[in-house]
């Protein structure tokens, strides 16, 4: 047995709790969740079958784990673990699976297989052989935890500028971006690029909210790569910056898999060091509105508007009413896409897939159930409080000639709160105001 | 001792054997860790657990269902036949019997037995069935499709008894050797979906913001 071998399947059993076993042995391979899985949906063959994919690991699993498949293991296609099966179960895992867990919802077992997923996503990890991109994106990240100071002073000479378009665009001298503001209600944990920063600043500072920028972004690629290690370490850096500065909420961008695993996964890597609530961006918003703390416009957005349930954000994350709340006080023309909520089809970006390039092509593809339900609604905006998600339906848009503008949800709250300027970058959807739809539904 | 009493003491150790395998397999799944859960709750896993066993099962509750109704309900089919056929087995009423009784059982049996069947045969025809299936899967199939029927006819003419407790030996013995182990799993997996869907307020859904 190579070293690779052994360090993959050491991972494995490492990961071997009740939930997993459970979704190695529960699986009666009744194929009903073909059809749930949007690369199934796109290219209905064999391998794109959810339980056809579990089973590359249930194979190995089963040659270590049982007795009739070590001593017969053609009979339960039982199969030892070398490196070409380790290769195999790499590419389907990170390639052929966004961890969206649309199969276990359909599955009459609710067997869980993106645990599965995530469990040979850890053992390549592990072995090597996981993408590169991602663990040089985690390390990255780990790397600036370790030493702020290398690019603070940049990152505060960008947000003083902000700062400026801030107080343009609200016509609010004193509307300010505190940044290590000790004892701050909130921590707002953006993402990398101001389109993360401006529109909340501005949702933050009319809503009078007592904030504090993280110096840090919210993205965690120790998440796709199943690595525990990363993940915490990436995940510590905010942890640190909340306890020191002694905030009582930690907000984050809209961004499926940084709510979905700082909201539920990480209280449980941290424990007692985490006495945070955890919020997303978008029950923010909903709370603010319902609240009275800022004013928008409800015949703002005129236009055709659909939402895509992010899978981390929806069926992973339980943020289904939320959003739906806010476009409901802010849009005229809202369409659901079908099926939606926590039955609603991924996008095909998710998993770390978009930061893949070599995957593109299968990504595009993948895509195309998604591309065909916003196709349907009619719509002329999508509105997506992913950013994996709206990087990927804005791909499906070139790709399948959509013709529709991709948005995040807090632009279209700030495009409804009527400013003396709209944001940077999105004057031209002003034109939208007042025309016609002219997509009709289907 | 008569070849009857032979048979069903080969039942009683199959049947044991059965048993203990699978509480082995329980016990070594126990014996695993169980990942707590310290994330503040949003809904309440023990309604995701309810609503996991109870109209998480519903034919309507699933796409994948909804589209393969027919399908499901054979399953659904089957699975009763087993859970019969079990009943049967174990019950300490052999001997005179309401005849409505024996006729609901033949019934239920006969009908399981046909479902299986008609699943065997499915899990060999259709093209992704067959891709997904072993041999553990066609043969875990027709195990229990056949011991199912034997025990519609064993109900129905003692003459039968024989065979069904020969078969059953067989079939209770395997289950915890081969797939039909899924059966002790099903409700670990449905109880762990239940918490983790349930902690998120995501099945059962309330309308959350109001």
């Amino acid at each position: 047995m190579t070293e690779t071998i052994e360090l993959a399947l050491k991972t494995l059993e490492a990961q071997l709790n009740q939930p997993l076993e459970t979704a190695m042995e529960a699986c009666a391979r009744c194929g009903l969740c073909a059809e749930a899985c949007h690369y199934y949906r796109a290219e209905p063959k064999l391998e794109h079958i959810p339980a056809q994919r579990a089973e590359q690991l249930r194979s190995v699993y089963r040659y270590e784990h049982d007795f009739l498949s070590r001593v017969f293991p053609a009979w339960t296609g039982a199969r030892k673990l070398d490196e070409i099966t380790l290769a195999n179960l790499t590419e389907i895992a990170f390639s052929q699976c966004t961890l969206c867990r649309r199969c276990t919802v359909n599955c009459p077992l609710g067997v869980d297989t993106p645990l599965m997923m995530r469990a040979i996503r850890a053992m390549a990890t592990a072995a090597g052989t996981a993408p590169e991109i991602l663990v040089m994106l985690a390390d990255a990240a780990i790397e600036k935890g370790r030493d702020p100071s290398f690019y603070k002073d940049m990152f505060l000479e960008q947000i003083k500028e902000m700062e400026e378009q801030l107080r343009e665009i609200t016509g609010d001298k004193n509307a300010s971006i505190p940044v290590e503001k000790q004892g701050a209600k909130i921590l707002y944990v953006p993402l990398a690029g101001a389109h993360t920063i401006l529109p909340p600043a501005i949702v933050f500072n009319e809503a009078k909210e007592d904030w504090t920028l993280s110096i840090f972004e919210a993205a965690n690629y120790g998440v796709f790569l199943a690595d525990m290690g990363r993940a915490k370490a990436v995940a510590k850096r905010i942890v640190d910056e909340a306890n020191r500065l002694g905030v009582k909420e930690i907000v984050i961008a809209e961004c499926g898999h940084a709510y979905a695993s700082y909201r539920w996964d990480v209280p449980n890597w941290f424990g007692d060091q985490f006495n945070f609530k955890v919020h997303s961006l978008i029950e923010v918003l909903a709370e603010y509105i319902r609240d009275g703390r800022i004013k928008v416009d409800p015949t703002a957005i005129p236009e055709g508007v659909t939402y895509h349930d992010s899978c981390n954000l929806a069926r992973n994350g339980g943020l289904i009413e939320e959003p739906r709340y806010v476009l409901g006080k802010i849009t005229t023309d809202f369409r659901e896409m079908t099926p939606n909520k926590a039955e609603a089809i991924c996008c095909g970006g998710g998993g770390g897939l978009v930061a893949l390039a070599e995957y593109t092509e299968r990504r595009l593809a993948a895509g195309k159930p998604k591309a065909d339900q916003i196709k349907k609604t009619g719509a002329r905006v999508v509105v997506a409080a992913c950013e994996n998600c709206r990087l990927q339906i804005g791909d499906l848009n070139e790709h399948y000639h959509l013709n529709v503008r991709i948005t995040a949800l807090t632009d279209l709250v700030v495009r409804a709160m009527r400013l003396a300027k709209p944001l940077p970058g999105t004057e031209a959807d002003h034109l939208f105001e007042g025309e016609e739809v002219s997509v009709p539904r289907e | 001792m008569n070849i009857l009493m032979f048979s069903q003491l080969l039942a009683l150790v199959g049947f044991l054997c059965g048993v203990y395998g699978i509480y082995r397999r329980y016990a070594e799944t126990k014996r695993r860790a169980l990942p707590a859960d310290r994330s503040p709750l949003k809904g309440n896993p023990q309604h995701g657990i309810t609503y996991a066993f109870t109209l998480g099962m519903m034919p309507w509750a699933k796409e994948s269902t909804r589209i393969h109704m027919i399908a499901y309900l054979r399953g659904i089919g089957f699975h009763v036949g087993i859970f019969t056929a079990i009943g049967v087995l174990i019950s300490p009423f052999w001997g005179p019997r309401p005849e409505a009784l024996t006729l609901l059982l033949t019934i239920v049996l006969g009908i399981g037995s046909l479902m299986g069947a008609a699943g065997g045969v499915m899990r060999l025809a259709e093209r992704n069935l067959r891709g997904l299936s072993h041999p553990d899967d066609h043969f875990a199939v027709w195990l229990v499709t056949v011991w199912m029927a034997v025990a519609a006819l064993a109900v129905w003419n003692d003459a039968f008894l024989v065979a069904f407790y020969l078969l059953s030996a067989i079939t209770m013995a395997y289950i915890p050797l081969g797939k039909i182990r899924h059966c002790l799993y099903f409700f670990f997996s449905r109880m762990f979906f239940g918490k983790f869907f349930g902690r998120r307020a995501v099945f059962p859904h309330p309308e959350a913001a109001k």
